[in-house]
């Protein structure tokens, strides 16, 4: 349908078209709600816990050092840290994690409980064809 | 002829819109792609940027006296050795490895917030006709440990010891 200039509509639609495509492709960075959490018991492994959430809406700060990892043409940031999991976990520890360790010894039978946290953060993703850059906001 | 003009001026809103969302955009836009990946002939078209000071990094405490104190002249560097066991039920060695090491990590965390923090201790002892009946030890620790380094990691025999180091210093505590 036109208007009464002839073509304010198809102009418009042209430019929305343009933008949501511009948006889709190249400005594809997603905020990322993240926190991990894992438990020792006795000094072995007892939980682990890393949950990832898109974020419902935009962080604020600014992106600080960032992590590349490979992301082998795929869009599911939860299976790309789970393939570089080592990689990841590694990266957090440097951005903090809060240690909690409580130890017993009841007549001499020892119990401990270590409890390794990463308090949930904010994450700038870019997703790219090979790769994707995590980079924490502060 | 005025058909014409319109369409000249919607695609050159449409370019408009391209440089100006390329600007704008923070994270790995096209124009960003194409300034990171700049030909040898536009560097060397760049003007002279005047290098900033090289900084003096400062020295590490002393760490053989008794109590070594934090100060402003020299940081100070703690090192742990965490140690780690599998769990019984792995499927392989790998897995066993991984889960171990996991383990060592957060026992190297530990111990570098006993040295940072220090630990609670609480013990309590159930004495009944001049016997002890039950004796408990409760120690705790919280901390927060940041830029903690894995320097060094063995595996044998299903035990994991991993190398921990952090280097401290004053200005990262709040005066």
């Amino acid at each position: 349908m036109r208007s009464r200039n002839g073509s304010y509509y198809f102009s418009f639609s042209i430019c929305s078209v343009v933008i949501f495509l511009f948006s889709s492709t190249l400005l594809n960075a997603t905020d990322y709600l993240i926190s991990y959490r894992y438990v020792v018991k006795d000094a072995a492994l007892y939980n682990e816990t890393l949950d990832i959430s898109e974020s419902m809406k935009e962080c604020s700060g600014k992106p600080t050092k960032s992590l590349i990892l490979h992301s082998y043409k795929n869009n599911d940031l939860q299976k790309i840290i789970s393939i570089n999991s080592t990689k990841f976990i590694d990266f957090i520890g440097t951005l903090g994690l809060h240690v909690k360790h409580t130890e017993s010894t009841i007549n001499t039978i020892n119990k401990s409980t270590t409890i390794l946290t990463l308090k949930t953060t904010c994450f700038k993703v870019d997703f790219n064809d090979n790769f994707v850059k995590i980079s924490p906001l502060k | 002829m005025s058909k014409l003009i319109i369409s000249g001026a919607s695609i050159g809103l449409i370019a408009a819109i391209f440089t100006g969302c390329a600007a704008y955009g923070e994270g790995p836009s096209m124009s960003s792609y194409m300034s990171d990946t700049k030909g040898l002939s536009e560097i060397s078209r760049e003007a002279p940027v005047p290098q900033p000071a090289p900084q003096v990094a400062t020295p590490i405490c002393d760490m053989t006296s008794v109590n070594p104190v934090l100060s402003n002249e020299c940081n100070m560097h703690i090192s742990v050795i965490g140690q780690g066991v599998s769990p019984v039920n792995t499927v392989s060695p790998a897995q066993a490895y991984a889960l171990a090491k996991r383990a060592a990590v957060a026992d190297g965390y530990r111990l570098i917030a006993e040295k940072v923090r220090g630990v609670r201790v609480d013990g309590d002892d159930l004495i009944k006709n001049m016997m002890v009946t039950r004796s408990t030890i409760r120690t705790s620790v919280q901390a927060m440990i940041r830029n903690a380094n894995v320097a060094e990691t063995t595996f044998k025999e299903g035990l994991c010891e991993v190398e921990m180091e952090v280097i401290i210093s004053r200005s990262q505590f709040a005066q």
